[in-house]
């Protein structure tokens, strides 16, 4: 073959395959060979100084003494060391007192961002600004209760209202009629024959005479445009009438369901959130 | 004449279909991740229809390009390489159309299950037990088809491009099978043999090494016959041949624990994974070198052969990925790069410009020989290229930069010691490189659509007539 094809002038192998396939002789490239030695240099060298070896009975530690838990420990240790001073005052006193605390305010705020960020906001929105469904935190309407330790309480335990469904108990008229008062009713106003019904079928029991609720029971305020469920309109207010909320054993009811943080979050962590909340809707 | 003589002598046919196929893979396997690529930029388009959500068509995406494209080319590479530098006609015409109706079987069972829902939940590995046989019962057939062609060769040494497909067979078939050892439950449904950590490094031991034997080996195999074939030069060093070749056979193995740092494996696994990546960089450079040297002297081709120059950019990918990949397996950088997109973009980087620019080459070298044509369209070769090479180009910058921001967004933390992004505003935060990334994918899979165009074309304008000259895409 001429040298055009072959400018490195090296010989070939004596093989030629397909017509025109050849291997040269040549040797590889210096750099290649030394980076070559260099990788088995570097790996053993690694493997002397990280655990990396299995044996019979184990495997070799390394002289580095590094393991992953001690690189996770650590890490956190530095953290920790930061935080210790403020969290060692957050447990010890009662959120009503870390709320008036500007300095453990500041730093709660601030801690509990990212807390509230990847617990809470998937169902209550970033900043508590709710969604459809679920209540809006960042105002001052409670269905439990705004006081910063029924907060505290909400989130430990979890909350689950309670509202039977009426449709076995009320024709479709009466429905109806219920439907409007309510509607009214968050307006100020009133419709004369469903305000008969809200009397005598119950409702009162729980929404009260003048349809304010009791946060002791999460019964909300039907007097004020705040709706736990959208849209305010009939159709949906007549549907939680009728299928009531987490009715036992009924497949169309509501569901509204604040889970417990209890067994997921530490006590500190939950204090944190609690004054954070309660700020968020200006405090009651 | 000469081509006559050697369409009598091999067997073409099954090679011309898995090159249609392959192109055809090519298209689809890139449009759809296109559009998983939009669903993350624009949740919308998963339409709340669970077929085409992106848990689904990821997998049918990976799978698409992994095992259909890649599949095809492999296959179909391997079948005309194989009986070319042997000197003689494959061992077995049956068992290679066999072989060819069997993987697209495999294709469509893919195609019918995962959007239903079906997989075994291993990455790369998905398809359910009945589809893990006829895979390992095809793949089977193919080595075996491979083998004893080689054993009749007519040739004296077994030419080194035979060597990087047989190294994949072996490994691949133990691999897989290994990998999908599983009690059946149903006919779509099975547990695996392995529990917990020990799953997930049997796991990652097979998706490492589908990367390294099968989108490495094998495509260095293509790149083996098919770069010194193209550019007309022989390989550049024999000696560097073999000794990448075993470095390459014995390393990779080992690499899989790189995946699984900083989780419940034992300590001394990760390392040794990780120690054992690092040192595989030159010896993957040893492909990349010994390709490129082999162009000594013929640099002015790229100017002119634009299939070489598929052939070159992809060597360039493949040294790029390669020093990449056991970079991201040391400790430090894994702590960072890990679950983040950086992973996608070094994924990519060696898929769509390693893998998928030598196997565009390989076919476009292939539709000259097979159809006895000369291409359609030189300069949507070119268009192509340049499409393909910016498509790369986005898409890989998009994923470093959303990538390391993940990393870093999520390690955050302010004087305070609190964290100081919530996941939520890593996510917002990786909008505008999702979209960054689907175009560029997008570009990528134009470029595809465009070598389809070029393919049909070619073949449409082939009169059959033999040629006296090789042909070489120039313009």
């Amino acid at each position: 073959m001429s040298d055009r094809k072959n400018p490195t002038g090296a010989p070939d192998t004596g093989h030629t395959w397909d017509g025109n396939l050849r291997e040269l002789t040549n040797q590889p490239p210096r750099w290649w060979m030394i980076t070559l030695y260099l990788s088995g240099i570097f790996m053993l060298v690694y493997f002397v100084l990280y655990p990396s070896i299995p044996t019979f009975t184990g495997y070799t530690k390394g002289v580095l003494g590094w393991t992953q838990m001690k690189r996770y420990e650590d890490s956190t240790a530095e953290i920790a060391a930061i935080r210790a001073p403020y969290e060692e005052k957050i447990k010890s006193l009662p959120a009503s007192e870390i709320a008036a605390d500007k300095e453990l305010v500041n730093y709660t705020q601030r801690s509990v961002k990212v807390l509230f960020g990847d617990r809470c906001a998937g169902c209550h929105g970033a900043g508590g600004a709710g969604n459809p469904g679920y209540p809006v935190l960042a105002d001052d309407d409670w269905l439990f209760g705004g006081g910063i330790d029924t907060i505290q309480q909400t989130i430990t335990s979890g909350r689950q209202g309670m509202m039977p469904g009426f449709k076995a108990m009320l024709s479709e008229q009466e429905l109806n009629d219920l439907t409007l008062h309510v509607l009214a009713m968050s307006k100020g106003g009133e419709h004369a024959p469903g305000k008969e019904l809200f009397v005598n079928k119950g409702c009162v029991g729980c929404h009260g005479m003048d349809g304010k609720g009791m946060q002791m029971i999460g019964a909300p305020n039907l007097a004020d445009a705040v709706w736990r469920f959208t849209p305010a309109n009939e159709e949906s207010v007549k549907y939680t009438i009728a299928h009531g909320v987490n009715a036992p054993g009924a497949a169309e009811t509501r569901n509204a369901v604040m889970p417990a943080f209890g067994n997921q979050l530490s006590e500190t962590e939950i204090k944190k959130l609690a004054v954070y909340v309660h700020q968020l809707g200006g405090g009651q | 004449m000469e081509t006559t003589a050697a369409e009598q002598k091999y067997n073409f046919e099954v090679v011309r279909w898995f090159t249609v196929a392959t192109v055809i893979y090519f298209v689809v396997g890139t449009f759809i991740g296109v559009y998983i690529a939009a669903e993350l930029a624009w949740p919308f388009l998963n339409f709340d229809n669970p077929y085409i959500t992106f848990g689904r068509l990821r997998p049918l995406h990976t799978n698409a390009v992994i095992f259909a494209f890649g599949g095809c080319v492999l296959l179909g590479t391997a079948y005309y390489s194989v009986q070319r530098t042997c000197g003689v006609r494959l061992w077995s015409d049956k068992l290679a159309w066999f072989t060819f109706w069997g993987w697209n079987l495999i294709i469509v069972l893919a195609v019918i299950t995962l959007p239903m829902g079906f997989t075994q939940a291993k990455e790369y590995a998905e398809l359910e037990w009945p589809i893990d046989i006829l895979i390992a019962v095809v793949w089977l057939a193919f080595t075996f088809n491979f083998v004893m062609t080689l054993a009749n060769r007519k040739t004296s040494h077994i030419y080194v491009s035979n060597w990087f497909y047989l190294g994949m067979m072996v490994m691949i078939t133990y691999l897989h099978v290994v990998n999908s050892l599983a009690i059946p439950v149903e006919l779509f449904r099975s547990y695996s043999i392995f529990s917990s950590v020990q799953d997930a490094m049997i796991q990652w031991w097979w998706g490492h090494n589908a990367v390294g034997f099968y989108l490495t080996a094998g495509f260095l195999g293509i790149m083996y016959y098919f770069v010194p074939k193209q550019a007309d030069r022989p390989i550049f060093s024999y000696r560097l041949s073999v000794l990448h070749f075993w470095a390459l056979m014995f390393g990779y193995v080992w690499l899989g624990s790189h995946h699984l740092q900083y989780t419940a494996l034992p300590d001394w696994t990760g390392s040794l994974g990780a120690a054992i990546s690092f040192a595989m960089i030159v010896p993957s450079w040893g492909g990349a070198v010994n390709g490129m040297m082999t162009l000594s002297g013929a640099w002015d081709k790229l100017r002119t052969d634009y299939v070489l120059r598929f052939l070159i950019m992809s060597l360039a990918f493949y040294a790029m990925s390669t020093f990449e990949g056991p970079v991201m397996s040391l400790k430090v950088v894994n702590a960072l790069s890990h679950y983040t997109d950086w992973t996608i973009g070094h994924v990519h980087s060696g898929a769509l410009g390693w893998v998928g620019l030598i196997g565009a080459g390989a076919v476009y070298h292939l539709l000259t020989r097979l159809w006895n044509a000369e291409i359609y369209s030189v300069k949507l070769v070119n268009l192509h290229f340049w499409l393909a090479t910016i498509g790369i180009a986005i898409y890989t910058i998009a994923m470093w930069i959303s990538g390391i921001m993940q990393g870093l967004m999520w390690r955050d933390y302010d004087e305070f010691g609190t964290l100081t992004y919530t996941f939520a505003e890593s996510v917002a935060a990786m909008h505008p490189y999702y979209v960054l990334r689907a175009a560029g994918g997008f570009i990528y899979s134009v470029g595809g659509l465009i070598m389809l165009y070029n393919v049909v074309m070619t073949i449409r304008q082939a009169s059959g007539e033999p040629r006296a000259s090789v042909a070489t895409a120039q313009a």
